[in-house]
Parts: C-alpha cells; structure tokens; sequence
C-alpha cells in the first residue's frame, strides 16, 4: 500500500550553513555535519537552543539551501520543498480556514483522486489519530494536542518518506505530550516512515528514538551519538540503567556547552534568531 | 460586534442609546436657547423628511447617490484587488508603483474634485472617478498588506504538502489574506460615502450631497439635517453589513 516504506534514507554530507548578518557579514550557523538516516529509523538531535537544529531541519526540508555540503534523499539532491519530506511544525500550522477534514484533504489533493475516495481517506487518517468524530472542526475550536493530532494525520496522508518533526510537543502540557508520544510511536510503527526528530528535551528523545544526536552550541556540529536499544513502548517510570546513563551523558554533554560559550559570544544571540527566524 | 451579549440585548441597547440622543437633542430644541432656524428639533427634521419624501426627492435622491456609490465602489474594489495582487505577488509591481502609492495616499478625496470635473465633466464620470479612486486607495493597500504578510509557517506548509502554486495561491495565500481584503473592502466602503458627499457638492443635480447644498442656499437647515441623517444611517448599515458578512466569510478569524 505504501510504496514509499521501502525508501526514504537520507544523507547529509559535510552539510554547512551561513546566513548574512547584519554587523559581521556572515554567521555560521552549521559547523560541517555528517548525519545519515537509514529508511525507517528514528533519529532524535537534542541540542541547546540556538545550536542550529531547526536549520539543519530547514534544509532537509528544502527551505534552506547548504552552503556546503549535500543532502541526499534516496540518492537524489533535496532542491527545494517536496512532499516527499513531510514536516510536523510546532506551531501545528493547520490552515485555520480549512476544518480538521479540509486540512487532511489539502495533503490527499495532490494524488488527485476522486473527491469521494479523498473523503474517505481523510477520514482514514483522522480515525488513526482518533479523532474520526472531529473532522468538521474547525482548528480554534480544537486543543493543542487536537491540533497536533490533526497535523500528524495530515503529514502522514502527503505519504512522505521522510517525517521532519520540530519540537512538535514543545507547547502541550505534560500529560498531553505522553499520549502524543504514543500515538506518534503506534503510527510510526505501522507506517515506518524515517523520522527525524528535533528536540531539548532529552527524556522525550530516548523514549522515543533508535538513535539521539548530540549537538554542540553554535555553529552546530554533532559531538555525541547515542544508540538506544531499548525495545518500545519505553516509559519514564521503568527507567533501566543503560537510560539513566544515556541521559546522564546527554544531559553533561549540554550542560557543558551552555557554559563553555565561546569566546566571541554574542553567538548565543544571533544563534537563537535560526532557531526562532529560520 | 462583540460576541457576549445576546443579539436581542445589543438591539435593545442601541434603540435605548439613540432615544437618550433624540431626547437630548429634543431638550436643546425645547429649551430655546438655540435658533431653531441653525438647530431645528427633532419633530422639524421628521417633517422636512416628511416633505422630501412627498415631492419624491428623498427616494431619487438616495437612488442616485446609492448608484452612484455602488459604481464607483465596483470599480475601485475590483481595482484595487488585482493591483494590490500584482504588487504583493510579482515584484517588478511592487517596485514600480510602491513609491506611488506612498505618494498617493495623503492626497484627499476632496482635493480631486476639480481635477475630476475638468476632466470628465459635471456628469456621473466625475463621481465615479472621485469614489472609485478612494475605494481603490484603501483596498489596494490593505490586499497589498494582507497578501504580503502571509505566514510563512502556511507557505511551508502548503509546499511540502506537495500544493502547486496555483492551489497554494487559492487555497492558502487568499484565504490566509482574506481579513485583510475584507477590512479593506470594509474602510472602502465608508470612504465611498466620504467622496461622494465630496463629489456632490459641487456640480450635481441630484443626490443627497446635492440635495445638503442646495439647502444650504435657502438656509433650510432641517432638510440638512434630514441628509445627515441619511449619510449616518446608510454608513451605519453598510458597516453592520460587512461586520455580517466577514462574520460568515472569514469565520476562523472571530475566535
């Protein structure tokens, strides 16, 4: 059914990004990075903020282009915004005139089938986040965690072989972000698209990937890669040593960078604008 | 316009306000301590309107300006909307006629009328060409702003769902700029009332601007304000109209 489960690796190569700035000319905000996702994997990068994680989502995405470097998907150079590179923004960024329905359908449009069959698919996909009995909606009159569901079922129908997600859970509370955390895994796990996830929070990243990336503060380099082996579902109540270690390194990793600033730090400030601007 | 109280009680309190002013006034009136011929009371304007509507000017009158207004609207809502496109979307537009548009703007309606009537005359192209250039002002601005400052979160979002630009621009950049147009639309309509005052004062033969200047030669100060209250109460329902239909139009934007 989905032919795109048997693709979706992505290579990025020695991949650097500058932007212009206002007083020094230029900014690095990526430091050369190497990361490589195999097909149906899921990979977290935790980072402290401003360290250019979302640039390096923005260029997967195809919103920012390398300043060195490639990004491969499947072999083929990422030019520009594509569906095959879906994104779960954290600002949901449902489209407030179109009902949870709607929204779902603006992704199904592009298969170009018949409007009754992209009904019943939209439906499909509304019913697999569990909110079959929400379509008619419109997006205010949804919660936070409504909202997001509406957007992972709307990705997710674009059948994209990569899964881009920016702090997706970064505005749900607590209780929210566990069972969106679930719902994310049981998707994942029937659909094995390749997730590349974006988070600070490092508990969410070792209960939810195989692989977390550390990165430094800016400009953004990968210092640390941590394999998690750890069968799902994980929880945070059953934590086992090898996550208390894991989490303890990530944790000091980050700690160290908060502090080590470099030197010629206004960085920390021109770094933060990538994170919110880009 | 506000959401809380129930569309019975809002009624209520505005018939309530406007009796308090109609009593206020009648009390300044009945006082005598203004001229009645510079400040007529309430019952005299009823009667000079009472009048009007008898020698068949108040219907005619209203008719033409009405025309007069949806004309000119007509011409600088449509406009407006395809400039303000062309220059938010392409931008050799917004480069060419940006500074213009800077310099356009402070220039008053009224200031046009001589031009207007030089060039097309004291007929109706006159009026058309005052009103429809006021309309176009502010609804050009506002699409040019609304279609400009469309989030970029729905652009991206729109991209990587796999939308071509044509679905984009309608399904995304359109809607997202829709209350912009509309409040647009909405400053334009009042504007159309504004210049057509200022279109038939001068070199009309009928219409409600028309109809206040000729008062003004015979110092009928109650048929004036008969006109006055026309102008308030059409703005006042034009207005309600538009909050009515942006309410249905654009629905996602009130909550």
């Amino acid at each position: 059914m989905t032919p795109a489960a048997s693709s979706g690796s992505v290579a990025v190569r020695g991949l650097t990004v500058e932007f212009p700035a206002a007083k020094k000319g230029r900014v690095t905000a990526l430091a050369p990075i190497d990361v490589a996702l195999e097909q149906g994997s899921f990979t977290a990068i935790v980072g402290p903020s401003g360290c250019g994680k979302t640039t390096l989502l923005n260029v997967v995405g195809g919103f920012v282009s390398p300043t060195t470097g490639t990004v491969l998907l499947d072999g083929q150079p990422i030019v520009g915004p594509t569906p095959e590179v879906g994104i779960v923004f954290q600002q949901y960024a449902l489209f407030p005139w179109f009902s949870a329905m709607g929204n779902v359908e603006f992704a199904l449009k592009r298969f170009g089938l018949p409007r009754e069959e992209r009904r019943r698919e939209a439906f499909a996909f509304l019913d697999e986040v569990g909110l079959a009995g929400r379509g008619e909606s419109f997006p205010h009159q949804l919660s936070g965690g409504m909202k997001q569901r509406v957007a992972l079922a709307r990705t997710f129908a674009g059948k994209p072989r990569v899964l881009l997600m920016d702090e997706p859970f970064g505005a749900l509370d607590a209780q929210t972000r566990l069972a969106m955390h679930e719902l994310l895994l049981r998707v994942w796990e029937h659909r094995r698209t390749t997730v590349l996830f974006i988070t600070h929070d490092v508990d969410e990243a070792l209960i939810l990937a195989d692989r977390v990336h550390v990165m430094s503060s800016a400009p953004g380099r990968i210092i640390d890669t941590i394999q998690v082996d750890r069968a799902r579902p994980r929880s945070v109540d059953k934590l086992d040593e090898q996550f208390l270690r894991a989490r303890a390194r990530i944790i000091g990793l980050l700690r160290k960078q908060e502090t080590e600033e470099p030197p010629s730090a206004p960085a920390s400030t021109p770094g933060r604008r990538f994170d919110d601007v880009q | 316009m506000s959401a809380p109280s129930s569309p019975a009680a809002h009624l209520a309190k505005t018939a309530l306000s406007l009796l308090g002013v109609l009593l206020v006034w009648w009390g300044v009136s009945a006082l005598g301590v203004v001229n009645p011929e510079l400040f007529p009371s309430p019952y005299a304007v009823l009667v000079a309107g009472a009048e009007l509507y008898q020698e068949g000017l108040l219907y005619s009158d209203l008719k033409v300006s009405l025309g007069r207004a949806a004309v000119g609207f007509a011409i600088g809502a449509s406009l407006g909307v395809v400039t303000g496109l062309l220059t938010s979307r392409t931008r050799v537009f917004n480069w060419a006629l940006n500074p213009l548009l800077t310099l356009l703007r402070p220039i008053p309606a009224i200031a046009l009328v001589p031009v207007a009537i030089v060039w097309f005359g004291i007929g109706e192209g006159s009026k058309y060409f005052v009103i429809s250039y006021t309309v176009f002002l502010a609804v050009w601005l506002n699409t040019h702003h609304g279609m400009e400052h469309v989030p970029q979160t729905y652009t991206r979002a729109s991209r990587s769902l796999g939308a071509t630009r044509l679905r984009e621009f309608v399904e995304v950049v359109i809607p997202a700029s829709a209350p912009h147009i509309v409040a647009g639309l909405r400053i334009g309509a009042a504007l159309a009332f504004l210049s057509l005052v200022a279109a038939e004062l001068t070199g009309a033969a009928a219409g409600i601007g028309y109809r206040l200047q000729e008062a003004r030669q015979f110092i009928r100060t109650d048929r004036m304000f008969v006109g006055l209250v026309q102008l308030g109460v059409l703005g006042a329902l034009l207005d309600y109209f538009f909050v009515v239909v942006s309410r249905k139009l654009i629905h996602w934007e009130q909550a």
